[in-house]
C-alpha cells in the first residue's frame, strides 16, 4: 500500500497504457471484447484516482504546493527529470480528463462499428497523454505528454471523423504543432537562462520558479509570447481559433469531447502552471494584460455571436467554446484569487457542461445522422428523457444559478469587476448571447411540432446512453449547489500564483476596499480596454 | 617517418575486417551457385559483426595509425559503429529484396561491404588524401549499387548521374585539397591546424580552398545547392541501396566535415561558420519545401534527408559558433546522426518491400488502406515517419531537441526558429503516407505480403533503438560526447 | 644550378641517338616486302576505313578495360620498388597483400567469365 501510495500518480498514468498491450491481442472481429475492456480500463483507472480524491485533503505538500511528488532522474545530461506531483488546480482537471475519458468511451460504444481496437488503442494514449500534461513538473516531461497527446487525436479525427476529416485533422495539428515548438523555444530559453544565473541546467519547474523574479523583463516578455502562442492555440484565443470549429465539426462524438473537455483545458493549464508563476513581471504587465483580455472579450462575444449564426449543431456548441474560453482566460489575466479560482472552476464547468453538449449532439446524430438543426425539431415529443437531460445541460452551460456554470461564471465577474467593471460589463454581454443561443438551439430542436416522419419514429435514450450523461449532470449539481471544496482545494495553489504575479495583493486588498483605488487596477484598469 | 607497427594495422581493424570480407565475399560469389546467393549475405553480416567486434575491441589502441594519417579516436569509433550499423541494417533489409526484383547476385554484399570500408576509412582519416581515398573507395562501390537493378531505366539513370555528379564533386574537393596543400605545405589535419593557427598565418587564398572542399563535400551531404542529384538518385537506386546513400556517404561526409572545418581548418572561423549557417537555412527550408509537393515515397524521403542534413548543419553552426566550447554542437551532431541511421535505412527498406517487384508502387497513394491489410507494417512505418517528423518519445525528437539546445546555447536563436518552424512544416508531408494508409478508403496497391523475416528483424532493432534513444537518451549522449571531446 | 640538369641534357642526347641510330639502321638493313595490310595505317588490328556505325563486340572494351585496371595497378609496383630496400620485410608483405588481392579481382573476372571471347 504504501508503494502504491508513493507512486499513485504514475500508476493512474500509465495504467491506460498497461491497458494497451491486452488490447493490442485481442482480436479485431472480437468487438464487444474490446469495448468491454476499453470500457473497464478506464473505468479502473477512475476508481484508482478516486483515492486521491480521498487523500488529496490529508496528504501533505512536498514540494511547494505539490502532493504525491515522485521524482527521478531521467535524463541527467540535459537535466531532464521524471518528476510528477499535482496541486488543487491540476488535481480538479485530472479528475474531469479521467471522468470525461471514461464517458467518452463508454458514449462510443454503438457509435464506433470500425477499427474498433485502433480506436479505443488511441483513445487509451491519449489518456495518457492527457493525464501526463497534468502532472508534470518537468518542463522537459511536459513537453512529451503534450505532443505525444497530439498523435492519437489526429488519428480520431482523421480516421473515425466526418466527411472532411482529413483537412480538420491536418490542421488541427499543424496549428497545435506550429504553436508548441514556439513554446518549445520559450522553455530553451528560460533553461538557458537559469544555466546561466546557476550553473545548473534543470526543467524543474520549481526550481525555474525560484529564479524567475529575477529574470529581466525583456526576456520575460520574449518567452511570454512565445509560451502564449503555444497555449492561445490550444485554448483557442480568439485570432487562433479557426482550427477548432473544423476539428470540433469532424470529430467523432467522442473525440469532440475529449477535445472540449480536456484538451483545450491544457492552453488555460498552461497559462496558470507556466506563464504566470514563471514570467511574473511579463504576465502582469499592464500591457500584456490588455492585450489578453482585449482578445478573451473579442472570443467571448465573437464567440457568442457565430454560434447565434450556425446551422449546425456541433457548429455551434464548437464556437461556444470559443466564448466560454475567453471566460476562462479573462479571468486568469484578472490576475486575483476570484478569477484565477473562478476561471478553474469554469474549465471544469465547461468540460462537464460542452462535454455533455457533445454527446448530446452525438446521440442525435447516432439516431438521425445529421447535425442540422433544421432538421430536427419537437424532439421532446418522442424523446422525453433525452430533451430533459439536454434542458439540465443547456442551463448548466448558460450559467442558472443552482447549475456549475453560474458559479465559475459568476465569479470570474467578480474578479474582473474588482480590477476594472469595463472588462465585467463586455462579459456579461457574452452571457446574455449565450442564453440566447443555447435557448434558441433548445427551441428549434425540442419544441414545436414534430412533423419531421424521420424524427417521429426515433427511440428515446437507453440506459447506457443515458449513464454517460447523468454522471456529468450530477457533478454539475454538485458545483452548483455546493461550490465549496472546490474553492477549497483552490484556494492555495491559486493564493500562491496570485501572490507571485502581484507581490502584495493581500494588502493591496484591504486598502483598495477601504475606499482607496489599489495600484493594481489604476495600472491596468484606467486603460482596461 | 615512424615505421609502421602491429598498432597501426590494428588501429584500422574494422577496416580490415570489411574489406578481407568483401574480398572474400566477391571471389567466392562465382564459385556460389545461384540458389544459395544468401550465404554470402550472412557472410557479410558475419563480417560486419566482427569489424563492430574488432571496433570493440581497438578502443583500447587508440592513437594515430600509418603516420598520422588515421587515427583510431573515440569520434572515429562512435561513426564507424554508425556506419556498421547502417550497413548491417541495409544488408537486413535487402536480401529479399534483391530476390524478388531478380538481382540477386553477391556483389551486392561485396560493394555494400567496400562501401563500408571506405565510409569507415574517411570518418578515421585526419589526413587530407586519405580522406580523398575513402571517399573515392565509398563513392565507386556506392555508383555501381545505385545501378545495380540494371534492366531498370531508372536506375541507370541514377547510377549515370550519381557517378557524373559525384565525379565532378570530387574533382572539387581534390582542388581544394590542392590549393591547401599549396597554401600550408601539408594536408595532414594537425599540422594544419597548429600551421593555421600560428600567429599572422593566415594564407591569402584559403578562403578559395575552403569553399571548394565545402562544395566537394557539400555534395555528399546534399546540402542546397548542390543537392539537385539527390532526389533523382534517392529515388531510382534500388531503394535499400537508397537506404545505404542516404545514411553511410552522408554519415561519413558529415564527419569530415567536421574533422575538416571544425578541426583543421577551425581557424577559418567566420567564414566556416557562414558557410555553415547559410547551407543550414537553405538546406533545411528548401528540402522541406520541396518535401511538401512530393508523392512519390522515395523522392519524398529524399527531399526527408536534405532537409534533415540542414538540421545536422544547424548542429555544425552551433559547434563554430559556441567557439572553445564546441563539444556540445558536436555531440548533438553525432546524436542525430546516429538517430538518423536508423530512422531512414528503416524508412527505405521498408518502402523497398511496400514497393514489391520491380518497385512499382512508390506512389503514397498506393498505400492506401495499408493499414487495414497489414496494420503491423502500417503501424511500423508510421512510428518510423513520426520520429522523422520529430516527436516525443521517438529518437527523432531528442536529436532535434539536442541540435536546437546546441544552437540556442550558441545564440543562433533566429537558426532555431526556422528550424523549429520548418519541423512543422515538416509534419504535413510525412503525415500524407499516414494519411493514405490510415485515412483513406480502398485496397492498397504497395505490396502487402508479409514481411520478410530479415527485414522483420532488421526493423524491430531499428523501432527498438528508436524509442531507446528517444526515451532513455542518456547513455548515447554520454557517448556522443566522449567522441566529439578530442576534436581539436 | 644548371649543373643539375646536365643529365637531362646527357639523357636527351642519348634517347634521340638511339631513336635515330634505330630508324636509320632499321632503314638501311631492313628488306623490304610491302603488301596492302602493310601499308594501310596501323589501328589496333581494326580497319581503318569502313562504315563509322560499326558495332564492336562487348568484349573488346571489356577486355580493355580489365587490361586498364591491371595496367594501372602494376604502376604501384614502380614507386615500391624504390624504397623496396628500405621498408624490408613490411615491404614485401605489403606488395605480397597487394598481389594477392589483385590475384582475387583477376579470380573472379577469370571465374565469371570475362576473359571468355567466344562466351
Amino acid at each position: 500500500m504504501n508503494f502504491f501510495h508513493t507512486h499513485v500518480l504514475s500508476i493512474v498514468l500509465f495504467f491506460p497504457l498497461a491497458g494497451l498491450i491486452p488490447l493490442l491481442f485481442i482480436p479485431g472481429e472480437n468487438k464487444n471484447a474490446l469495448r468491454w475492456w476499453a470500457n473497464i480500463v478506464f473505468l479502473a483507472d477512475f476508481l484508482l484516482a478516486l483515492l486521491l480524491v480521498f487523500w488529496f485533503g490529508k496528504e501533505p505538500a512536498q514540494e511547494g504546493l505539490f502532493k504525491f511528488v515522485e521524482k527521478h532522474t531521467w535524463i541527467p545530461s540535459i537535466g531532464a527529470q521524471y518528476h510528477l506531483g499535482i496541486d488543487g488546480i491540476s488535481f480538479l482537471l485530472i479528475m474531469l480528463t479521467l471522468v470525461l475519458g471514461f464517458l467518452s468511451v463508454l458514449s462510443s460504444w454503438t457509435a464506433i462499428q470500425e477499427r474498433v481496437k485502433e480506436y479505443y488503442a488511441m483513445f487509451l494514449l491519449l489518456q495518457v497523454g492527457m493525464l501526463g500534461v497534468f502532472m508534470s513538473l518537468d518542463f522537459f516531461l511536459f513537453y512529451v505528454f503534450w505532443e505525444v497527446m497530439l498523435v492519437p487525436m489526429y488519428f480520431i479525427i482523421g480516421v473515425w471523423g466526418g466527411p472532411r476529416k482529413l483537412y480538420a485533422a491536418i490542421k488541427f495539428f499543424l496549428y497545435t504543432l506550429a504553436g508548441s515548438v514556439l513554446m518549445l523555444l520559450g522553455i530553451l530559453t528560460l533553461y538557458f537562462r537559469y544555466h546561466r544565473d546557476t550553473g545548473v541546467y534543470t526543467f524543474n519547474l520549481l526550481d525555474l520558479m525560484q529564479h524567475a523574479n529575477s529574470w529581466p523583463l525583456e526576456l520575460q516578455f520574449w518567452v511570454f509570447w512565445a509560451f502564449m502562442i503555444g497555449f492561445a492555440i490550444k485554448v483557442p484565443m480568439f485570432p487562433f481559433h479557426t482550427w477548432l470549429p473544423d476539428a470540433h465539426v469532424e470529430a467523432p462524438t467522442a473525440g469532440s469531447v475529449i477535445l472540449a473537455g480536456v484538451l483545450l483545458k491544457m492552453g488555460t493549464y498552461g497559462f496558470i502552471r507556466f506563464s504566470l508563476p514563471l514570467l511574473p513581471q511579463a504576465s502582469s504587465n499592464p500591457k500584456v494584460v490588455k492585450i489578453m483580455v482585449t482578445l478573451s472579450i473579442i472570443a467571448i462575444i465573437y464567440g457568442a455571436l457565430v454560434s447565434l449564426m450556425q446551422r449546425d449543431m456541433k457548429k455551434l456548441i464548437a464556437y461556444s467554446s470559443v466564448s466560454h474560453l475567453g471566460f476562462c482566460t479573462l479571468g486568469i489575466f484578472a490576475l486575483n484569487p476570484h478569477g484565477l479560482s473562478g476561471s478553474v472552476i469554469q474549465q471544469i464547468n465547461h468540460g462537464i457542461s460542452t462535454g455533455a453538449l457533445f454527446l448530446i449532439v452525438g446521440l442525435i446524430y447516432e439516431r438521425r445522422h445529421t447535425r442540422e438543426i433544421a432538421e430536427l425539431g419537437g424532439l421532446s415529443n418522442v424523446m422525453p428523457v433525452y430533451a430533459t437531460l439536454f434542458m439540465i445541460v443547456m442551463l448548466s452551460s448558460i450559467g442558472l444559478p443552482l447549475l456549475n456554470g453560474f458559479i465559475g461564471e459568476f465569479t470570474i465577474l467578480q474578479g474582473a469587476f474588482e480590477v476594472n467593471w469595463r472588462w465585467a460589463a463586455w462579459a456579461v454581454v457574452g452571457i446574455v448571447l449565450g442564453a440566447a443561443y443555447l435557448l434558441w438551439l433548445y427551441q428549434r430542436t425540442m419544441f414545436g411540432p414534430c412533423d419531421n416522419p424521420k424524427n417521429q419514429v426515433l427511440k428515446d435514450l437507453n440506459l447506457r446512453e443515458a449513464m454517460t450523461l447523468i454522471p456529468l449532470i450530477l457533478w454539475a449539481f454538485w458545483i452548483g449547489l455546493y461550490p465549496k471544496p472546490f474553492f477549497k482545494v483552490l484556494e492555495q495553489p491559486v493564493t500562491a500564483i496570485v501572490e507571485r504575479v502581484n507581490p502584495g495583493f493581500g494588502t493591496q486588498q484591504a486598502v483598495s476596499q477601504a475606499g482607496v483605488p489599489s495600484p493594481v487596477s489604476e495600472v491596468t484598469g484606467g486603460r482596461g480596454e | 617517418m615512424t615505421p609502421v607497427q602491429a598498432l597501426d594495422f590494428i588501429r584500422v581493424l574494422p577496416e580490415i575486417v570489411l574489406a578481407s570480407c568483401a574480398i572474400l565475399v566477391m571471389v567466392a560469389e562465382p564459385f556460389v551457385s545461384a540458389r544459395h546467393t544468401a550465404a554470402l549475405a550472412w557472410v557479410s553480416l558475419i563480417g560486419i559483426v566482427a569489424a563492430g567486434a574488432g571496433n570493440a575491441w581497438m578502443r583500447r589502441f587508440s592513437g594515430p595509425a600509418f603516420g598520422g594519417s588515421i587515427a583510431a579516436d573515440p569520434f572515429a569509433s562512435y561513426f564507424v559503429y554508425l556506419l556498421l550499423l547502417a550497413a548491417a541494417l541495409t544488408l537486413l533489409g535487402s536480401v529479399r529484396y534483391l530476390e524478388t526484383n531478380q538481382v540477386h547476385h553477391g556483389e551486392f554484399y561485396a560493394l555494400l561491404l567496400l562501401g563500408t570500408t571506405g565510409a569507415c576509412l574517411m570518418v578515421a582519416a585526419t589526413e587530407l588524401i586519405m580522406i580523398f581515398i575513402g571517399l573515392e573507395i565509398s563513392s565507386i562501390s556506392t555508383y555501381i549499387l545505385a545501378g545495380f537493378r540494371r534492366a531498370d531505366k531508372r536506375s541507370n539513370e541514377a547510377c549515370l548521374k550519381y557517378f557524373l555528379l559525384g565525379s565532378f564533386a570530387t574533382a572539387f574537393l581534390l582542388y581544394g585539397i590542392a590549393f591547401i596543400y599549396g597554401l600550408t605545405g601539408t594536408t595532414n589535419l594537425v599540422q594544419l591546424s597548429e600551421k593555421l593557427s600560428a600567429p599572422g598565418a593566415r594564407p591569402p587564398l584559403l578562403w578559395i580552398a575552403l569553399i571548394l572542399a565545402f562544395v566537394g563535400l557539400g555534395f555528399k551531404v546534399s546540402t542546397v545547392p548542390f543537392h539537385i542529384w539527390t532526389p533523382d538518385v534517392y529515388q531510382g537506386a534500388p531503394a535499400p541501396v537508397t537506404a545505404f546513400l542516404s545514411v553511410a556517404p552522408k554519415a561519413a561526409a558529415f564527419a569530415v566535415i567536421l574533422r575538416v572545418f571544425l578541426g583543421g581548418l577551425a581557424s577559418a572561423g567566420a567564414l566556416v561558420f557562414w558557410l555553415l549557417w547559410i547551407s543550414a537555412l537553405l538546406t533545411m527550408c528548401l528540402g522541406n519545401l520541396a518535401a511538401l509537393w512530393q508523392t512519390n515515397i522515395k523522392r519524398l524521403l529524399a527531399y526527408s534527408a536534405i532537409a534533415h542534413a540542414g538540421y545536422v548543419l544547424v548542429g555544425m553552426a552551433a559547434a563554430k559558433a559556441a567557439g572553445p566550447e564546441a563539444g556540445e554542437g558536436i555531440a548533438s551532431v553525432l546524436f542525430y546522426l546516429a538517430a538518423y541511421a536508423l530512422m531512414n535505412v528503416a524508412a527505405f527498406i521498408l518502402v523497398a518491400h511496400l514497393a514489391g517487384a520491380g518497385e512499382r508502387y512508390q506512389e503514397a497513394d498506393d498505400c492506401t488502406g495499408l493499414a487495414y491489410q497489414r496494420p503491423g507494417v502500417a503501424a511500423c512505418l508510421t512510428l518510423l515517419l513520426v520520429s522523422l517528423s520529430g516527436f516525443p518519445a521517438t529518437a527523432g525528437f531528442f536529436a532535434k531537441f539536442y541540435v536546437f539546445r546546441a544552437a540556442i546555447h550558441a545564440h543562433l536563436i533566429g537558426l532555431t526558429l526556422v528550424a523549429v518552424l520548418n519541423s512543422v512544416v515538416a509534419v504535413y508531408y510525412y503525415l500524407r503516407v499516414v494519411v493514405a494508409m490510415y485515412m483513406r478508403e480502398g485496397n492498397p496497391r504497395a505490396s502487402a505480403s508479409p514481411l520478410p523475416w530479415p527485414l522483420g528483424a532488421a526493423l524491430a532493432l531499428s523501432l527498438v533503438g528508436i524509442f531507446y534513444l528517444g526515451l532513455f537518451p542518456t547513455p548515447f549522449v554520454r557517448l556522443a560526447n566522449l567522441a566529439a571531446s578530442p576534436l581539436p | 644550378m644548371l649543373r643539375d640538369y646536365l643529365p637531362i641534357l646527357v639523357q636527351l642526347i642519348a634517347v634521340s641517338t638511339v631513336g635515330a641510330a634505330i630508324l636509320a639502321v632499321s632503314a638501311w638493313v631492313g628488306k623490304r616486302r610491302p603488301s596492302r595490310e602493310k601499308l594501310s595505317p596501323y589501328e589496333c588490328g581494326s580497319v581503318p576505313v569502313g562504315n563509322a556505325r560499326e558495332r564492336f563486340s562487348i568484349s573488346f572494351y571489356l577486355v580493355g578495360m580489365l587490361f586498364i585496371l591491371f595496367d594501372v595497378e602494376a604502376v604501384f609496383l614502380y614507386p615500391w620498388a624504390v624504397v623496396y630496400k628500405s621498408l624490408k620485410w613490411f615491404g614485401f608483405l605489403e606488395m605480397f597483400l597487394y598481389i594477392l588481392v589483385l590475384l582475387a579481382g583477376y579470380l573472379y573476372i577469370w571465374k565469371k567469365g570475362a576473359l571468355d571471347w567466344t562466351r
